[in-house]
């Protein structure tokens, strides 16, 4: 019996409707810039981490290979683009975001009709891996455009000076590097105000993580890893901030009339990692028939970076180069604890991405270290983000039940 | 025909670690493993330490296996094991390069876990251009070396100095093998050659430059073997090749890796330092001048095309590509390396390996269709 036919999973949040609308009409705009009638904005892949607030200060439609990635994933036709790339001779052992992505730009294909809207350059960060710099730099050739490396030093034990300077100095190359490639002049107050409209977001977006403090919680990291998609596009437009101002609406209307996200919610659980994007609704339910909510999760608190106004560049590049995959697994355990402490969770699932280096290894470690300080367990699940192909959903759900009755 | 001098090079292959413990019992002094050829072993030797090279081994996982998953290379999972096992407690610290995802995850592994008295991490650029980089790179060392005086003591400018011109001479005398090498492959085999540049990292450098002065001496006098003894170039890509038994192969079915782009080959002695300048500058400048390393960005350098023109440089017929599995760096390069050699009508052979599980039958197989492949052409 599917959890739909017991009845457990909660009606879909209203606002879905509203981010739809918001997303489509952002892929139109970008498909369509080119055309007579569009608008005539460059286009610029840039990573998951990079600091879009420049690009879009400069008028410069982003565009996520990463959030394409997971669109191609939850879609189920990671795999089949993931071979195109590998019969290109891309081993099948580097990350699955990059393998579908390399996949769908030579064949047009993808999640969007007639595949991406091509860059005019590409803009990369590595505060999230390396890999991303690898996947750029053959973009870069398929394409033919310019490579903006964005350089945030890792953060081991402590962040130098000298690193925060380098990064600083990096923003201002990257404006004269869209100033040439835009032919347009910067300017800091528009920057700033974007900057705001960024941190507005982010804030608004952190308010609608925290209503899952609340017990039940109004809604589980399966619903924030769909509704994260404008914080992580878009942030820094208005448009987003009136979004999650809704979405925050929703979320305390549902506290207030009791609704819950999984109606029995007897276990408080946070998710590791990049979702499994083709298991999402599998997993979902899977949780929610064994009354369990994950409330909170690693990977969307990623997008709350803090800017100042008074000094909004050196505090970008601060900001930037602290992320959470960007430190060491000892302060990122600090914060899986404050994580944990903060949600009231009685367990942590940890995904091991095949795809995902800098996430996964340290896990085991970092699972160990959680059930010591916090005395609540851990489960580890093998899995890849979109390679479906390696992943095991019978000894997936085995384990996922033999964890919550342990509970 | 082996030297005596390459003989007794030789007798140690099987267990690399011997001059470091032998060091240490000796001089008392300090012993720094690390993984990573751009690290700045001059900095430890200049504070009277001896930098060791940790390249992983051919063994099965038994320990490390509770802190690194299966899809992380070998070189990252032998190495943790090596130290799990206390079969490096000769040494007193490590010190970690950032270069990919796995060597960043495993520096913060070992120092929470493999319990040396020392630890330190350099994370260099991973742009290698422009001054912001530049001078965020010497930045970075000065800090590094600031930390390693805390615990090695003062690294004055001119002891420095000195190593830097005693490893500067290590590369010019490394340099030197490899050019007559080139000319004369025949001199002695691949496997050979490659422990010759490998040893360098493992034990005193005037101790190597020592025993370098008479291989070459002998090499020279000896005139021994010819290039018309039929052997087919070959050239070799990746990142750790220590692989004897594979390369003794490659001799037996009618190769030679004549030059290469390996991190414990050409790469690690390919460009001096400057000497005259300041110590740290010239440290920095030679990282900056070095071949591309897959880790590193430059836009002003491609690696097809550096690559595809030193193999024919180096009259290389075919390439091996020897690439650890899991190693997403040399991976990513892989079809846009391969595709240059395609162009240029030059075959290679693509071998993802995990060091513990080389199976040398399987590989011969395909290494003599390589080389078929090479005298039909």
């Amino acid at each position: 019996m599917s959890a739909e036919d017991k009845g457990l999973l909660t009606s879909k949040i209203k606002a879905t409707e509203q981010m739809k609308q918001l997303i489509t009409s952002y892929y139109i705009e970008a498909k369509t810039t080119r055309l007579p009638e569009g608008t005539h904005k460059p286009v610029c892949w840039i990573t998951s981490g990079g600091p879009v607030e420049f690009l879009i200060a400069m008028d410069v439609i982003p565009v996520y290979p990463e959030n394409h990635g997971a669109m191609c994933g939850a879609s189920h036709i990671a795999p089949e683009l993931a071979e195109v790339a590998e019969n290109m001779g891309f081993s099948r052992d580097v990350c699955s975001y990059a393998r579908l992505d390399i996949g769908a730009a030579v064949t047009k294909g993808g999640a969007i009709p007639g595949g991406l809207p091509e860059p005019d350059f590409l803009l990369c960060c590595n505060n999230i891996c390396g890999t991303v710099i690898k996947w750029y730099e053959e973009l870069a050739r398929i394409f033919d455009v310019p490579l903006f490396l964005m350089d945030t030093p890792f953060i081991h034990q402590e962040k130098p000076e000298h690193a925060t300077e380098y990064v600083r100095r990096q923003c201002m190359e990257l404006v004269s590097f869209l100033e040439e490639k835009t032919g347009k002049a910067f300017s800091l107050d528009r920057f700033a105000e974007v900057a705001m409209l960024s941190v507005e977001a982010v804030d608004l977006w952190k308010g609608v993580l925290k209503t899952a403090e609340h017990r039940p919680s109004p809604f589980t990291c399966f619903d924030a890893f769909i509704h994260m998609a404008p914080i992580v596009t878009l942030r820094g437009t208005q448009q987003v901030v009136d979004y999650y101002k809704l979405l925050k609406g929703e979320m305390e209307d549902r506290i207030e009339k009791g609704i819950s996200a999984v109606p029995e919610e007897k276990f408080r659980l946070i998710w590791d990692n990049i979702p499994i994007w083709y298991e999402m609704r599998n997993l979902g339910n899977l949780f929610a028939q064994n009354n369990a909510c994950l409330v909170a999760d690693t990977y969307t608190t990623a997008w709350a970076v803090d800017i100042k106004i008074d000094d909004p560049l050196t505090s970008m590049a601060d900001a930037y180069t602290k992320v959470y995959l960007n430190i060491s697994i000892d302060l990122m355990l600090d914060q899986l604890v404050a994580l944990m402490d903060k949600f009231s969770a009685d367990g942590l699932v940890m995904h091991s991405n095949r795809s995902c280096k800098p996430y996964s290894l340290g896990q085991y470690d970092l699972s160990r270290a959680i059930t010591e300080r916090t005395g609540k367990p851990a489960l580890i699940i093998e899995a890849d983000m979109t390679d479906s192909r390696v992943y095991s959903e019978a000894q997936t759900r085995e384990r996922v039940e033999a964890f919550i009755e342990s509970l | 025909m082996a030297s005596d001098s390459l003989k007794r090079l030789l007798e140690k292959r099987d267990d690399p670690y011997s001059w470091a413990r032998t060091w240490k019992e000796r001089t008392g002094g300090k012993v720094l493993g690390f993984f990573c050829c751009l690290a700045p072993e001059e900095m430890i030797h200049a504070a009277g330490a001896l930098p060791v090279r940790i390249t992983g081994e051919n063994r099965a996982i038994s320990k490390s296996g509770a802190h690194l998953q299966s899809y992380c290379c070998s070189l990252a999972r032998t190495g943790l094991d090596m130290a799990l096992e206390g079969e490096l407690s000769f040494m007193d610290g490590t010190v970690f390069v950032h270069t990919c995802d796995t060597m960043m995850r495993l520096s913060d592994i070992w120092r929470l876990n493999a319990g040396f008295a020392v630890h330190g991490d350099i994370v260099l650029p991973v742009r290698f251009e422009g001054p912001s980089a530049h001078e965020y790179a010497f930045s970075e060392l000065s800090h590094f070396k600031r930390k390693m005086e805390e615990f090695l003591g003062p690294i004055d400018d001119d002891a420095l100095n000195d190593s830097i011109k005693l490893y500067n001479k290590n590369r010019r005398l490394l340099a030197e093998f490899y050019a007559l090498r080139l000319e004369n492959p025949g001199l002695v085999s691949c496997d050979e050659a490659l422990w010759i540049v490998t040893s360098s990292a493992l034990m005193e450098k005037s101790e190597h430059n020592a025993i370098l002065e008479e291989i070459l001496a002998d090499l020279k006098s000896s005139g021994a073997g010819s290039e018309s003894d039929g052997r087919v170039r070959l050239f070799g890509i990746g990142s750790v090749m220590d692989q004897w038994d594979f390369l003794k192969m490659v001799e037996d079915v009618g190769g030679t890796i004549v030059d290469d782009d390996f991190c414990n080959g050409r790469r690690y002695f390919d460009t001096g330092a400057p000497e005259g300048i300041d110590p740290v500058e010239s440290i920095t400048e030679r990282l900056w001048e070095r071949q591309s390393c897959p880790c590193k960005h430059r836009t002003d350098r491609d690696r097809a095309a550096c690559l595809s023109g030193r193999v024919a440089e180096s009259k290389a017929r075919g390439v091996i590509f020897w690439l650890f599995k899991f190693c997403e760096p040399h991976a990513f390069d892989y079809p846009h390396i391969k595709k240059a050699l395609d162009a240029q009508g030059v075959p290679s052979l693509n071998l993802e390996i995990e060091q513990g599980s080389v199976s040398i039958e399987q590989l011969r197989t395909r290494v003599e269709a390589l080389i078929e492949t090479v005298r039909g052409s």
